[in-house]
């Protein structure tokens, strides 16, 4: 295996750490807190290792294969996150490592999962930090990376390829570097818009800018105790709407980008998208209906949670876990099938959860007319036998990991909804599930070993599970152990 | 919008539909160039492989049809290449982008029917280029033959200036002597010696630089004054009278076509009844051998021990290389081996093969030859632009339009860029190889040859 290009990338991740861990000290800066000297440290920690990474011996094969490109992400996001949890540990404001590696990981990935028992006592500076690594983590640092880096050569859509969601992912422009930029400008001016309009709705400015980090990268981590709950009406709204977007496929808004609106509307997996959000909102609204003052009160709340749990972001504006058990199943339905393919959400994916039902279909089909050919449609042309092989596996993959987690943290002997919900919730990236773990409650009361099986299901939902779990295959283990990328390093 | 400004400062926005030998190498070349490269085909697997090897975009699907060219963006590329197995295919491709989009394009045309009509077709479909790679390499070839001693004959200036090169022996006149000595002798008269090859390096030399025994020199000269320079340093300038080729396919009808041409007695060796027949149609003067020139017995039984050039031409790389080898074993014949796959080039230099020649990449070669002519022409004078020894070094024409500090100066007044030197001057179809007192006059074509890379117009040469 090509260790030294794999030594190089995660030298070039660090770096970018190092410079994006400068903005929570300038707001250090603004809110005049201490807590930015400890950022202001790592930062320079994590520059000069990156540095020596990169620096220390160029790398005579610059190619990354599917393999190096797999292990480079998986190492990046891991090393990413060890770092990015520092400065909570350092400066104190969560008690041990492993609680700030949790919610570091849960921050990178975009599950919005937290151990705090009151998010309101941390420091600005590190509430920022938080949430910018939603923002971070929801597009992917690697796809920043070869927005900025030149690396030479076509060999890096394998990277792109290891950390966007979906089951096949194309570029937008001839050029992966472009193509990178184009998804990184579009996210950026998206999130502006949205701290735009939150600051119309008169929301204080850090709280805007924050929660807009949140939702650009379908996250969840919020800045009050009360999550969303006690925002305007308006300010639920536009999450609301923000939340959705951002669980679009980014190909779709390169249509709109182009001038093409009929074509966003076409694009097979918004329509379904758009029309599982709409017929849940509807039917969990009749369900409810009665809980709230007013059916616009009810439509709000139903709306935001609907939003918030497909596109996997966690904020809530009410507590789901007082709703009638047909509403409670139906959310943590829609926390399996996840947003679009392409976008910053989590989950099993739209286009995926449809592909899987049009087997069923012509499967049943088969049944009928046992001769009969039929080629699965998807986005008006034929699915490659390839791509079904791959979503089969990916939806076995996901549920024997979910599995064997389910059945080790079920050695807690918490009840079963706790229980099942958790792993629902941190291995589709979502946040909260029900019970303990509910909007209101959190993961602090489980124990470091569950919580290291979150962790791993976490970034196994991010990175959709096989770049992580390349990394635990006896070769690849061996090669990385024992080439002398450790040795170079020391 | 951020993306549009980008594309254009790095180059240009080009659709290649077919990614056979010829496209994969296109790819590569212009990918590396830095332009936006996107690719159709019918085949997903080809596209997978050729995406995950390159920076280019892939589009499955029929590269005549509008809508895959729509979804491939052809309202906003400049350049469209088809290059699929078939002419017909790729002349329709051609046909339809035109339609679709203000682009320049080329198409791979191979039938012998179609090639009589080259020039009909471009003008009448509006083709900037059609590229045959038997063809192209079929003259290559009978360049090579009708100068037996070269390693390889390059031509320029529409085949007015041939770029030579030879390899010089030991005790060869030349040997341990620079250039100014040699040019006071009066060798290099109407020749230039352009670039030295030695130990894997490209020189380009200057006055007092020292030709050794075993360089590979290229030198520039009128198509006549090649032969006269080649006697003049006691080389053997006849060119070979017979030649043999194995196998009577596509590129061996061009190669025995052109040969012919120069007067060749020329003898094909062809396993196919039907085939044969079609080719004694076709060519009446050559002589059709209806047998398998695999077989030892049949080659020795045509003479391959005393022809002049021997020419394995079949549709397997391994077998015209292993046929090659053969010759050079039984027999003093000038043998040209004809890669069509570019896999282990480096070991293929290493064997005794004679004069290797490698379609695609003279195909692609002159793609990227009018690709970077065309991106140069927004802002520069270029006429063309030719990649020469594996394009460690480039010999560039450059048209002079307009006076400036080079124009009307005699040379030797010029302080030339190091690693550069005039080759020469096209002057109306006069081609001058330049001496000291010689000037650039404005209308002039003048083609330099450097190592340095970048340049845009004449006054660059300036140091």
């Amino acid at each position: 295996m090509n260790s030294s290009i794999i030594r190089v990338v995660l030298g070039h991740v660090l770096k970018i750490e190092a410079a994006f861990m400068l903005l929570p000290c300038l707001i250090a800066v603004i809110y005049g807190e201490e807590e930015g000297f400890v950022y202001l440290a790592v930062a320079g920690g994590c520059a000069v290792i990156g540095t020596l990474m990169t620096q220390i011996k160029k790398p005579k094969d610059s190619s990354l294969y599917l393999k190096e490109g797999c292990v480079a992400t998986a190492l990046s996001w891991i090393f990413l996150s060890a770092f990015g949890a520092l400065p909570f540990w350092i400066t104190g404001e969560i008690a041990s490592y492993e609680d700030s590696l949790f919610e570091t990981i849960s921050g990178f990935t975009t599950t919005g999962a937290t151990i705090l028992l009151d998010v309101e006592a941390l420091s600005h500076t590190s509430l920022f930090w938080r949430s910018f690594t939603h923002w971070l983590g929801g597009m992917g640092v690697l796809v920043f990376l070869l927005a900025i880096i030149p690396l030479s050569g076509g060999s890096n859509i394998n990277l792109m390829r290891a950390e966007s969601p979906g089951p096949s992912v194309g570029k937008l422009v001839p050029k992966i570097k472009s193509s990178a930029r184009i998804l990184y400008v579009i996210y950026f001016f998206m999130t502006v818009l949205e701290i735009l309009l939150l600051l119309c709705g008169g929301m204080n400015p850090f709280h805007a800018v924050t929660l807009s980090m949140g939702t650009a990268g379908t996250g969840g981590f919020g800045v009050l105790n009360s999550s969303i709950a006690d925002y305007s009406a308006y300010c639920q709204w536009v999450i609301t709407v923000f939340m959705i977007l951002f669980g679009v496929n980014f190909n779709a808004f390169y249509f709109i980008m182009l001038g093409k609106i009929k074509k966003f509307f076409s694009v097979e997996e918004v329509r379904w998208y758009l029309g599982i959000i709409a017929s849940a909102i509807a039917l969990i609204t009749i369900n409810i209906y009665g809980t709230y003052t007013s059916i616009w009160e009810t439509l709000r709340h139903v709306s935001f949670q609907v939003a918030s749990v497909i596109t996997t972001t966690g904020y809530s504006t009410a507590d789901f876990n007082t709703w009638p058990m047909f509403s409670k199943v139906m959310l943590v339905s829609l926390m399996f099938v996840g947003a679009c393919a392409g976008s910053t959400g989590g989950g099993i994916k739209v286009s995926r959860i449809v592909i899987m039902l049009k087997t069923v279909k012509k499967e049943l089909n088969n049944y009928i007319h046992p001769k009969s050919i039929k080629k699965i449609m998807f986005e008006e042309k034929a699915v490659e036998h390839e791509v079904l092989r791959a979503i089969n596996v990916y939806f076995i993959t996901f549920v024997a990991l979910y599995a064997a987690s389910f059945i080790i943290v079920s050695l807690e002997n918490y009840d079963f909804t706790t229980t099942f919900t958790s792993v629902v919730a941190t291995m589709n990236n979502i946040g909260p599930g029900l019970e303990m773990v509910g909007p209101s409650g959190n993961f602090a009361f489980w124990n470091p070993i569950s919580k290291l099986v979150f962790m791993v299901d976490m970034l196994a939902g991010r990175l959709e599970l096989f770049p992580l779990l390349i990394l635990f295959s006896p070769k690849v283990l061996k090669d990385l152990l024992f080439s002398n990328f450790i040795k170079r390093r020391s | 919008m951020f993306k549009k400004k980008d594309a254009e400062k790095s180059g240009m926005n080009i659709i290649i539909v077919g990614c056979g030998k010829v496209g994969a190498t296109l790819i590569e070349q212009l990918t590396q160039e830095g332009h936006d490269i996107t690719i159709i085909d019918l085949n997903s697997k080809k596209i997978e492989a050729i995406t995950n090897t390159y920076d280019a975009m892939g589009v499955v699907g029929n590269g005549a049809s509008y809508s895959t060219q729509l979804e491939a963006g052809i309202e906003k590329a400049d350049l469209f290449i088809a290059v699929t197995n078939s002419d017909e295919l790729n002349l329709l491709c051609c046909t339809v982008a035109k339609r679709a989009g203000s682009l320049a394009a080329i198409a791979r045309v191979r039938t012998p029917d179609y090639i009589k009509e080259v020039d009909y077709f471009s003008e009448k479909l509006g083709l900037a280029m059609i590229i045959n790679p038997d063809f192209v390499s079929s003259r290559v070839m009978a360049r090579i033959l009708t100068l037996p001693t070269a390693l390889n004959v390059t031509s320029f200036a529409h085949g007015r200036v041939n770029l030579v090169r030879i390899e010089i022996p030991d005790d060869n006149v030349l040997c341990n002597r620079n250039i100014a000595e040699i040019g006071r002798d009066g060798i290099t008269e109407r020749t230039v010696i352009c670039a030295i090859e030695r130990d894997g390096n490209v020189f380009i030399p200057s006055g007092e630089f020292i030709i050794k025994a075993g360089d590979i020199v290229s030198f520039a000269a009128a198509q006549k004054e090649s032969r006269v320079f080649l006697k003049k340093i006691g080389f053997k300038t006849n060119q070979v009278k017979s030649c043999i080729i194995v196998g009577g396919g596509r590129a061996g009808y061009y190669a025995a076509d052109q040969l012919l041409k120069a007067g060749m007695d020329v003898r094909i060796i062809e396993i196919d009844q039907a085939r044969c027949e079609r080719l004694s149609e076709l060519l009446p003067d050559a002589t059709i051998i209806h047998a398998d020139g695999t077989d030892e017995e049949v080659l020795k039984e045509e003479g391959i021990e005393d022809v002049g050039a021997f020419i394995p031409l079949t549709g397997i790389d391994e077998e015209n290389v292993l046929l090659s080898l053969h010759a050079k074993h039984v027999s003093k014949a000038k043998v040209i081996t004809r890669i069509t796959r570019n896999n282990f080039k480096e070991v293929i230099t290493e064997l005794d093969l004679g004069s290797v020649i490698y379609p695609k990449y003279i195909t692609s070669d002159a793609i990227i030859a009018y690709v970077r002519a065309k991106n140069n022409s927004k802002d520069s004078n270029i006429e063309t632009l030719y990649p020469m020894l594996d394009s460690r070094a480039e010999a560039i024409e450059f048209k002079v339009e307009k006076e400036s500090e080079v124009v009307n100066v005699p040379l030797f007044k010029l302080s030339l860029k190091k690693d550069l030197l005039i080759a020469f001057i096209n002057r109306n179809g006069k081609i001058i190889i330049p001496k000291g007192q010689d000037s650039i006059q404005v209308g002039d074509s003048v083609m330099i040859v450097t190592t340095h890379t970048g340049f845009n117009d004449i006054q660059d040469i300036l140091a």
